[in-house]
């Protein structure tokens, strides 16, 4: 009981600290996770707290609802045209970056080359929280965070698996290529399978049962449930997380009443709050400076490895593959100096054996990796996100953006009072009163939209070749309805879907030429 | 009576620029031309499979917003029909006015030179008086 009541109240400490680091945080520039982890640094400096951070607390406490919450609000066409990247950088790139890491470390360290591997394999999962957290206050370009964000959360998949196997190998000493790569796909393609089947169950529920309470139960039963069944088949529970995520959040959200969604959206935005707050607070306290200190060389080998590699992974594979995908150089430094480390390396080096050799170096090298990718590239990233011009927005666009959103708000509320007037319950009095406000405003919209578009035509541009992606998109999923109905083959809907994919591509590149000023040549 | 073209590509001075041509059309009572010229060399291109694609959808775009400047003329009665065009701007441009025997070219110069461009202002300006003197044809440049 003692025991339960003092974890308890350690818990509510923590959870008190991390908000006031979240008042204080609105006040200076620093992201809010890098100043957890400070504080929680200094915390442990002036008076260490009897906590510990263990791998099972992280895997299978945090993780799952991270991961979930992450993909969850995913919008899955956006991911779609990125999948050739992210898929690129988070599995190619995840073993290259293993492989280079274990190899410069090795070379620098003198540790042996199996271990070094599992260091490379452990360190190669990105956790770009504050990162992502900085580009939606920001407003940097969608597309771009959602390439770093869905290289985040298939990375850590593919990194947990590669370090299982690097870690069998490093114990036993003997590694069978062939073995492994039957291991890589059993395990990472059985985890997506699990995830894809319960995320397609519950996104059926979502769209069938109408009741916020029950359906918040449901994605939460399906963050933890997907990784427990995955995990109990002993393939990827990491990867599973990820695409029931996917799948719940993009099938089942789209039959979802509003009030569900916003409930959905409230719920989770606070449990990835919490969730992250405890685990960066935690990454803080548990640092063990003396230790960090007396491997410092060992760590700086490690630092000048991790980005080493990930300049090669990320500029290398940008360069080989820009006949597949577009990468403009400014992304790719972004995705360079962004590819910060947090609490899945963390609970991959805490999990580590006792029995493998150099185990405390490891860790401290993990540590010192985390913290060098939190406080200093994390805390730089603003910096250069301003120096490329990424977060630069004219004020024009800026207000065409606010009357679209407040149009959209509109037309879905006009929506919803549509449909409570059809269930019959608003009577047509209030009804026809409440909606002749609703187009009141929707007038008022379309007519400082239409200023807008009087003094800046190029924002028309923009509205046109965007409307034309939404259009494709409608047309993408129409196929997908035909193939699903059987009014088309399979191989007329590969042949249309790639048409339209190459479409999208096009006019991507059309509006960062335009945005660009590229293509507004000759008379404006 | 010869027509009068408006060269348009949706940049920032093109509403201004279209509503100029309208206004000259209207008091001319003439044919109104939109024309459009796309130049698929200035997209960046690394995937030389997406070629097909990006030509069609520069195409699209051009049309589309040809498309609304007709609205708007056809809104205050004046007859237009539009053009597509792919290739270099300027060469196209003069090319069509004489194809069409064109009795004014109104094209938009951008105020802002921050933007790279293929000829900025004052560029523009120079390039208007050049076909001024090759074509014969008046050549209004709206800023």
């Amino acid at each position: 009981m003692e025991e339960i009541l003092s974890t308890q109240t350690i818990v509510v400490l923590l959870v008190v600290v991390a908000t006031l680091v979240a008042i204080i945080g609105r006040r200076i520039r620093l992201p809010y996770t890098v100043s957890l982890v400070l504080v929680g640094l200094l915390i442990s400096i002036k008076r260490p707290l009897d906590v510990e951070i263990t791998p099972e607390l992280i895997m299978s406490i945090f993780v799952p609802l991270l991961l979930f919450e992450a993909a969850f609000h995913v919008d899955f066409r956006m991911l779609r045209e990125n999948l050739t990247s992210i898929i690129v950088l988070a599995v190619p790139g995840v073993i290259l970056v293993t492989m280079l890491v274990g190899g410069i470390v090795y070379l620098g360290t003198g540790l042996a080359l199996g271990v070094t591997f599992v260091f490379g394999a452990l360190i190669a999962a990105t956790d770009p929280v504050a990162v992502v957290a900085l580009f939606r206050t920001l407003g940097v370009p969608h597309r771009l965070a959602v390439a770093v964000e869905g290289e985040s959360l298939f990375n850590d998949g593919t990194a947990i698996v590669v370090f299982q196997i690097a870690l069998v190998a490093a114990l036993s000493g003997v590694f069978n290529p062939l073995t492994g790569i039957f291991d890589f796909f059993r395990i990472a393609v059985g985890g997506m399978v699990i995830g894809l089947a319960l995320g397609w169950l519950v996104a059926q529920l979502i769209s069938r049962v109408d009741d916020s309470l029950i359906v918040t139960t449901l994605t939460t039963l399906l963050a933890y449930g997907a990784y427990l069944s995955a995990e109990q088949f002993h393939v990827s529970g990491v990867l599973a997380v990820v695409v029931a995520g996917l799948v719940s959040g993009n099938v089942g959200l789209a039959g979802a009443s509003p009030t569900t969604k916003i409930m959905l959206f409230n719920l989770w935005e606070y449990l990835a709050f919490l969730a992250n707050s405890l685990v960066f607070l935690l990454i803080g306290l548990s640092v063990d400076l003396p230790q960090l200190w007396e491997n410092r060389l060992a760590i700086g080998v490690a630092v000048l490895a991790v980005l080493a590699s990930r300049a090669v992974v990320v500029y290398g594979i940008s360069w080989f593959g820009k006949r597949r995908f577009q990468m403009p150089v400014e992304w790719q430094h972004v995705l360079f100096w962004g590819g910060l480390r947090g609490a899945i390396s963390l609970a991959m080096a805490l999990s580590l054996p006792l029995a493998l050799p150099h185990r405390e170096m490891l860790q401290s090298m993990t540590f010192g990796v985390v913290l060098f990718t939190l406080l200093i590239q994390g805390t730089t990233i603003k910096a250069l996100l301003q120096r490329l011009g990424l977060t630069e927005r004219p004020q024009h666009q800026i207000e065409r953006e606010v009357r679209l959103g407040r149009l959209v708000a509109t037309q879905a509320g006009l929506r919803e009072l549509e449909r409570l007037h059809h269930d019959g319950l608003l009577t047509a009095e209030i009804w026809a009163g409440m909606r002749n406000s609703y187009i009141q405003d929707q007038k008022l919209l379309v007519k400082e939209m239409n200023q807008l578009f009087l003094d800046h035509a190029e924002l028309e541009r923009e509205m046109v070749l965007k409307a034309r992606q939404e259009a494709l998109r409608a047309e993408h999923v129409a196929l997908s309805d035909a193939l699903r109905r059987g009014l088309i083959s399979g191989h007329v809907n590969e042949k249309l879907t790639t048409d339209i994919d190459h479409r999208l591509e096009a006019l991507d590149i059309i509006l960062a030429s335009v945005q660009n000023g590229h293509a507004a040549q000759e008379e404006g | 009576m010869r027509p009068i073209v408006c060269a348009t590509r949706g940049g920032e001075v093109s509403r201004r620029t279209q509503e100029r041509a309208i206004a000259l059309a209207k008091e001319r009572d003439t044919e109104l031309i939109f024309l459009c010229v796309v130049d698929p060399r200035f997209v960046k291109l690394a995937d030389e499979s997406l070629a097909a694609s990006l030509a069609d959808e520069l195409q699209r775009m051009g049309e589309s917003l040809l498309s609304i400047a007709q609205v708007r003329a056809q809104k205050q009665n004046v007859m237009t029909r539009t053009a597509v065009l792919h290739g270099t701007a300027w060469q196209n441009i003069e090319d069509y006015v004489r194809k069409v025997n064109a009795d004014a070219l109104v094209i938009g110069s951008p105020r802002t030179d921050s933007m790279p461009q293929a000829f900025g202002s004052g560029h523009v300006q120079q390039l208007a008086e050049e076909m001024r003197e090759n074509t014969g044809v008046e050549v209004v440049v709206v800023t």
